[in-house]
């Protein structure tokens, strides 16, 4: 990988004034820089301050089990553009404790939680470091190494007992029904009082006394079941009238261990396990995760290939948008009307990924070097009527109808203000943070596959409150028809896949991250191999659970029905968030 | 004993017990709700007494907006359960004495100055009707429904005052509107 | 003499009940066919021809739902609550003519139930009894949205209510009379909408306000409350809740149409038919105002609860306030 000019002195100068603190990561296939955990905040302030590595994209960590440490990764970006420094830390494996970054880098926040949460790793200086996608009392760190699930059979698939003959045990069979529950001899389950959440509740402050009037303050739960929360997701406010005065959001309802699960999985499995994150836009997660491994593989896609991927997640952001603005104004008491229509647009793009992949939603279209199949002609021309056509018309409509609406915009213009500097330091991304007029779209700070060559603008919003968000949403979905009418002209013919479709990747030992501008932000995997069939890290920084972190920010002193629609500005799925 | 008297007794009970009731509820909300069903009570009577009109206003402003700006305040300071113990009950042998020497006083001007409970002559139609009403109001009665006018809107205006406290603390997203 | 009148009073009111009630459960089916028609859809088609058994279905399936009550509930309330919200609802219609009058069986019948010289003012007094229902409902249920709904309610309705009072001032104004049937009759030669078009969009607005239907569904609405006062209640308790929105929809706009619409009188003249052309304008006029608030709810988003307090406060109320003074003054001075 060739670095820049400003990466050689930024080099020199971190091992010039850190000394032995900070070493280039010398394993091979890895990047960045080895940081001693004391200095940690010290090199970070640094960077930040002095060379403009003012965004943190993904914090997470790894266990290298047999070995005696553990690893924080970070990945810094300046938010003016330019590729990622990588940045590690390593602490003992039975005593992981790693300074939080969270005074430097609010957007730390809720990933160095998933990592205490996952991996069991203790941050120092962390405001609130409580579990976040497992409940409290979980016994043990899911993704550390050592740690194993009921009924664990092997550490990767395919598992013997059902390769090749196909055979499996059910795990019921194990252990049947009603003698599969066994109490700790001291436990009574008749006198136990369940967990009344005080860590959650506790937490929660109260600030601003000075009102001359004392008004009661409540605690609601918005959620889990609630009918606009877009999902099993649980927002505690504290509410004083129909003002927010706290707010604390509650995940994991929807946790799976897609991380563990995919460290089990072989790489070709992790592919249609990817449409499952963020199950509206299944493309883009394609996207990102084939990017890290071909990263790690060091293998091009063909041109042809190239061109369907863009097409492919040029669609599913205009369909992602689309699906996103119905149910923004659904959330502001819109009654389905417009949903409805994104939704009719919506299905017409779903019919294209079905005859290219064989299915509307889980498509698991891409491939390591390629995509699975080729893209028919008469698809093509379907495509083409769409983009010149149809959605551009239905997009005008759309916003005939929306934009200049006296409700719309008195509910949505100066709610939920991000300033750009709270944006970035609360590493936000996508739509939300481009509205917070930080114009930082991966395509075009650190641009992959073939966007150098296309002609498309980033959208970007000044206000940072909900209008500016809904108009970065309408603006992208235009560039990306603009996107789609460059792409359909001038795709090449060839193959759509290098070298021979494999069931058995094999990837040399190292490290990628790849990332993509999804639909929803900055859609990144982080994956770690040791050269065996299945990854040995599998981390997915997601955008939609990232954003969250930037949720209290924008609700703090707004009303609940602000709340509603600030969530839904932000545009979340929770298949990804909860993963 | 004609219809109409037995509909008025039977009301007349109706209007002591709700008012007991809601002395006697030791839930703020049940009260006011006794309080409500005794104005609409006393609405029909007006309706037997041949007064539309009045009875209608009595919905209105007593049932319609005070009652339910009662139960708003109640519901919102979530004051509905009174204290069990009566911070009171020092007065209440003065009060009972007071209840006595009411009591009595009734009953002296029933029966000692009978001349007081004399029929009043049936009022004309139109006593009660708008025209009526309004006409007395803007005339006769004109320099006091002003002034009750003015105190109320002064009382309004007062009462925002006070609520809007100097230090009311706008939120961030307020400011920015301004 | 006497006796028949009343027999016929008890047919006429168990007449209109029936009609607002079986109204009630076809403007459901109205609403969604209209609401599935806007959204790209079809709507409930299934149950009979054009769907028209749906709301048998509906309340069958209703009928047989559990009653849950929550255990800290205040049983009483929250049992009387839907109660409470229905009867308003039903008798408000009571003032409302429907024509001039008909012959049934040799008699004259007038088409109207209560000719009461006060008739705004009733409508007046009902409309703001039929509050309490939900308040009480909201405060019952022992459920923070259902209180904050209950709540909501209550502060949008009684703003709502003052406005709307006024905005019902322009056509006793203009006929002179607070009974219903002279201000129908006043607007044989011209509908109250022209002269009094102020009060009549403060009317519109504030109705969908009184009767909580979007864009001012502040107290059930979904996206913030789940569904505001009656988020506890299940079965035919919450049937109740939901006939009185039909129904009070329903009055809304038959009394919008006789106070500005001209009632009964066009297209038809009222004495056609036998004297059955009344009932038949007035209907059609009714049908065409609801699918006015049907169209409201599938087109716009909700306002915001303070949003909405202050254009009733800050716009509504002054202006409806306005009209009345400047409808006043050009009477006093044309002559009117």
């Amino acid at each position: 990988m060739t670095t820049s000019w400003i990466e050689t002195q930024l080099t020199e100068y971190l091992l010039e004034r850190f000394g032995e603190a900070v070493q280039p990561d010398s394993r091979p296939g890895y990047l960045g820089f080895l940081v001693a955990r004391n200095k940690l905040l010290e090199v970070c302030r640094s960077l930040r301050d002095e060379f403009g590595f003012d965004y943190l994209s993904s914090v997470t960590g790894v266990d290298y089990h047999p070995e005696p440490f553990m690893e924080v990764v970070y990945h810094f970006y300046k938010s003016t553009g330019g590729s990622a420094l990588v940045m590690k830390t390593q602490a003992p494996r039975d005593n992981p404790t790693v300074p939080s970054l969270c005074s430097l880098y609010p957007g730390a926040d809720f990933q160095e939680r998933e990592a205490w949460d996952l991996l069991g790793i203790r941050f120092e200086g962390h405001p609130d470091l409580r579990r976040i996608l497992m409940w409290e009392g979980f016994a043990g760190h899911p993704l550390r190494k050592d740690w194993r699930e009921p009924f664990f059979e092997e550490d990767a698939k395919p598992f013997k007992s059902r390769w090749p003959e196909g055979h499996f045990i059910r795990v019921e069979d194990n252990n049947p029904y009603k003698n599969n529950v066994s109490y700790p001899p001291d436990f009574d389950p008749g006198k136990w009082v369940p967990d009344k959440d005080e860590l959650l509740y506790g937490g929660l402050q109260s600030f601003e006394e000075d009102s001359e009037i004392k008004t009661e303050r409540i605690v609601v739960n918005l959620g889990p079941q609630h009918p606009s929360t877009h999902g099993v997701f649980r927002m505690v406010v504290l509410l004083e009238g129909e003002r927010v005065v706290d707010l604390k959001p509650v995940m994991g309802y929807l946790h799976r261990n897609h991380e563990k699960i995919g460290e089990r999985n072989t790489y070709l499995q992790n592919m249609p396990f990817t449409d499952r994150l963020d199950y509206i836009c299944s493309m883009s997660n394609n996207f990102g995760y084939a990017l890290a491994v071909e990263k790690l593989m060091g293998i091009q896609p063909p041109e042809r290939a190239e061109y369907i991927r863009v097409m492919m997640a040029e669609l599913t952001r205009f369909l992602n948008h689309m699906f996103s603005i119905g149910f923004l104004l659904n959330d502001l008491g819109a009654f389905f009307t417009p949903s409805l229509y994104a939704i009719e647009e919506r299905e017409l793009i779903l019919d294209i990924f079905e005859e290219v992949a064989g299915s509307r939603m889980m498509c698991n279209y891409f491939r390591f070097g390629g995509v699975a199949r080729d893209v028919p002609e008469q698809v093509l021309d379907k495509i083409k009527t769409l983009v010149h056509d149809r959605l551009p018309r239905k997009l005008d409509e759309f916003e005939r109808y929306l934009t200049h609406n006296e409700i719309l915009r008195s509910r949505c213009e100066g709610v939920g203000v991000l300033t750009p500097e709270q944006a970035i330091a609360l590493s936000v991304a996508g739509p939300v943070l481009r509205a917070s007029g930080v114009p930082y779209d991966v395509r075009r700070a650190d641009p992959y596959s073939i966007y150098e060559r296309l002609e498309f603008d980033v959208a970007y919003g000044i206000h940072g409150d909900i209008y500016d968000r809904y108009l970065v949403r309408i603006e992208e979905m235009r560039q990306s028809l603009r996107i789609l009418r460059q792409v359909l002209k001038d795709i090449p013919n060839g193959p759509v896949m290098a070298g021979k479709p494999q069931f058995q990747v094999r990837v040399p030992p190292g490290e990628a991250y790849g990332r993509v501008e999804g639909p929803k932000g900055e859609l990144g995997f982080y994956v770690v191999s040791n050269g065996k069939p299945n990854p040995w890290r599998y981390h997915v920084r997601a955008p939609s659970f990232i954003n969250l972190t930037s949720l209290k920010t924008m609700a703090h002193g707004a009303k609940v029905a602000d709340l509603v629609a600030i969530l839904g500005s932000i545009d979340i799925v929770l298949g990804e968030v909860d993963r | 004993m004609t219809p109409v008297m037995v509909v008025f007794g039977l009301l007349g009970v109706v209007v002591i017990l709700t008012a007991l009731g809601m002395l006697l509820s030791r839930n703020a909300i049940y009260s006011a709700l006794f309080l409500v069903l005794n104005f609409a009570t006393v609405a029909v009577l007006y309706i037997i007494l041949g007064a539309p009109f009045i009875s209608l206003v009595q919905i209105t402003v007593y049932a319609g907006s005070i009652m339910v700006m009662f139960l708003f305040v109640i519901m919102l300071l979530g004051a509905e359960r009174l204290p069990g113990s009566d911070r009171l009950r020092r007065q209440r042998w003065i009060a009972a004495i007071l209840g006595l020497v009411f009591v009595a006083q009734v009953i002296l001007f029933i029966f000692f100055r009978g001349q007081l409970t004399a029929p009043v002559g049936t009022p004309p139609a139109t006593l009660g009707s708008p025209q009526a009403v309004g006409t007395t109001l803007f005339t006769t009665y004109a320099l006091p429904f002003e002034v009750t006018g003015a105190i109320l809107v002064v009382a309004t205006v007062g009462a925002i005052l006070l609520t809007r406290g100097a230090a009311l603390p706008y939120s961030p997203i307020r400011k920015e509107e301004k | 003499m006497e006796v028949s009148l009343w027999i016929e009073w008890v047919i006429k009111s168990l007449f209109i009940i029936l009609l607002l009630t079986g109204g009630f459960a076809y403007t459901t089916l109205y609403e969604r066919r209209v609401l599935a028609r806007m959204q790209v859809r079809i709507g409930p088609n299934r149950a009979g021809p054009f769907g028209l058994l749906q709301p048998v279905a509906d309340g069958i399936k209703l009928i047989f739902k559990e009653e849950l009550i929550p255990e800290k509930a205040d049983k009483l309330i929250f049992i009387l609550a839907p109660v409470i919200t229905v009867i308003p609802a039903l008798i408000i219609t009571a003032v409302v003519p429907w024509g001039e009058s008909v012959w049934v069986f040799g008699r004259e019948i007038k088409l109207y139930l209560a000719d009461l010289d006060v008739g705004v003012l009733y409508l007046m007094a009902v409309t703001s009894i039929s509050v309490y229902g939900i308040t009480l409902a909201g405060w019952s249920s022992n459920n923070k949205y259902a209180t904050l709904g209950g709540l909501r309610a209550t502060a949008q309705m009684i703003s709502y209510e003052l406005a709307m009072g006024f905005a019902m001032l322009g056509p006793v104004l203009m006929a002179g009379s607070m009974r219903m049937i002279d201000i129908v009759n006043a607007q044989r030669s011209m509908w109250f909408i022209l002269p009094q078009a102020i009060a009549f969009l403060i009317y519109l607005a504030t109705s969908l306000a009184e009767i909580n239907r979007a864009p001012f569904d502040m107290p059930e609405a979904e996206q913030e409350l789940t569904a505001g006062y009656h988020t506890e209640y299940s079965g035919m308790k919450f049937a109740l809740f939901f006939m009185a929105e039909y129904i009070k929809m329903i009055a809304i706009s038959m009394i919008g149409s006789s106070l500005f619409l001209g009632g009964y009188h066009w297209p038809l003249p009222a004495h056609w038919l036998g004297g059955f052309a009344g009932p038949i304008n007035l209907f059609g006029k009714t049908v065409i105002w609801m699918f006015f608030i049907i169209w409201v709810r599938a087109t716009l988003p909700r306002i915001r609860y303070d949003k909405l307090m202050q254009l009733g406060w800050k716009v509504l109320f002054p202006l409806a306030l306005l009209n009345v003074a400047v409808t006043a003054a050009v009477i006093v001075l044309v002559g009117g």
